[in-house]
């Protein structure tokens, strides 16, 4: 397989989903209803990102990923810490258990 | 409060430091993969700089292993990747872009990564310059680590790139957790997408691909009958942005 001609063939399908709205989301007219579904989607999309996946972070061990999902929550509950800091700390209580086990 | 071009630019750049932290390590486990299915470095660094998608590109080296013919795999690519159709949408919603070629640049913002950054940021932030940042820092994560992989494969302790795992959702967790815990109604909005996803995966045994497009606009129609409109606009401090964007629809 050459795979030069397969990465022209991925580079095309990544794309083009990532560019086609720019140029066709000032078309749209966006209705009150459908504004707000827009606005839903970050929330959405991230939820469906996270979970389940988040309890694969470890293929054989599901609480790593439990743990360096709770420390982020927890944290993320107080206000004024970065996320920068947050993720580090989960991070670091992954690796932390990994250290136990 | 509108920002200098340099000042937002160096800003999308600071808000996008925890991508790099999640990057490089999936950039390293990329390249080892990668080596280790028969890719040469160059053609490893050019899948990188060219395709700039972590899922797809590990699936990609994964099917090359196991046989897969370049059809299949770019058919698989698509169909991992049309979610960034319906996140593109939101991005380009938010940046008002105009210039040709700046439209062109910024699709590659969207990443689920720099999706989530600019579509948490509040909405006078999100101009050209912090969109351009975000995917300086970005892309140059991702390339940069692709290379290291490439060149020095074993440079992590293995106990160290494991941990590196969570990174990236601890930062969605980051960037959503504000959010819903001010608000009752999408944080029911929340759990019900998370429900869906896990019977779409586990009791259905969708392709997780199809199944976080499905829960992603299942749960956003929910959440447009659940989540009130007088509760969306949050009138806490930095909420403001998106809850004057809401009244003018």
């Amino acid at each position: 397989m050459n795979v030069y001609l397969l990465i022209l063939g991925m580079m095309l399908v990544t794309y083009i989903p990532r560019v086609l709205p720019a140029f066709i989301v000032d078309k749209l007219k966006f209705g009150k209803r459908f504004g707000k579904f827009i606005n839903m989607i970050p929330y959405t999309a991230m939820t469906a990102l996270i979970f389940p996946g988040i309890l694969q972070t470890d293929a054989e061990h599901w609480y790593i990923g439990a743990v360096g999902g709770i420390v982020a929550i927890i944290l993320a509950c107080f206000k004024k810490i970065p996320s920068a800091v947050i993720v580090m700390a989960s991070v670091l209580s992954v690796m932390a258990v990994y250290w136990v086990i | 409060m509108a920002r200098s071009a340099l000042k937002s630019y160096i800003y999308g750049i600071r808000k996008a430091v925890p991508v790099f932290f999640g990057f490089l390590p999936v950039a390293i486990t990329f390249a080892i993969l990668a080596t280790s299915a028969g890719m040469s470095g160059m053609e490893t660094a050019a899948m990188s700089v060219f395709v700039f998608a972590g899922a797809s590109q590990i699936m990609a080296v994964q099917m090359i292993s196991a046989g897969a013919g370049a059809f299949s795999i770019i058919l698989a690519t698509f169909v991992l990747n049309l979610r960034h159709l319906i996140m593109s949408t939101c991005v380009f919603r938010r940046v008002k872009i105009k210039n040709f070629f700046l439209k062109l640049i910024s699709a590659l913002s969207v990443t689920d990564e720099g999706f989530a950054l600019i579509t948490t940021e509040d909405e006078e932030n999100c101009t050209p310059p912090f969109v351009l940042g975000v995917i300086t820092l970005t892309y140059l994560s991702w390339v940069c680590g692709t290379v290291v992989g490439v060149v020095a494969s074993n440079i992590l302790p293995k106990i160290i790139a494991d941990s590196f795992g969570i990174a990236l959702y601890a930062l969605f967790l980051a960037l959503i957790v504000p959010d819903v815990k001010r608000n009752a109604r999408l944080f029911v909005t929340v759990i019900l997408t998370a429900l869906i996803n896990s019977v779409l995966i586990y009791l259905v045994k969708l392709d997780s691909s199809w199944s976080i497009i499905i829960s992603t606009l299942v749960g956003a129609a929910i959440g447009t009958f659940v989540v009130k409109d007088e509760d969306e606009p949050d009138s806490t401090e930095e909420q403001t942005a998106e809850g004057q964007e809401v009244a003018e629809l």
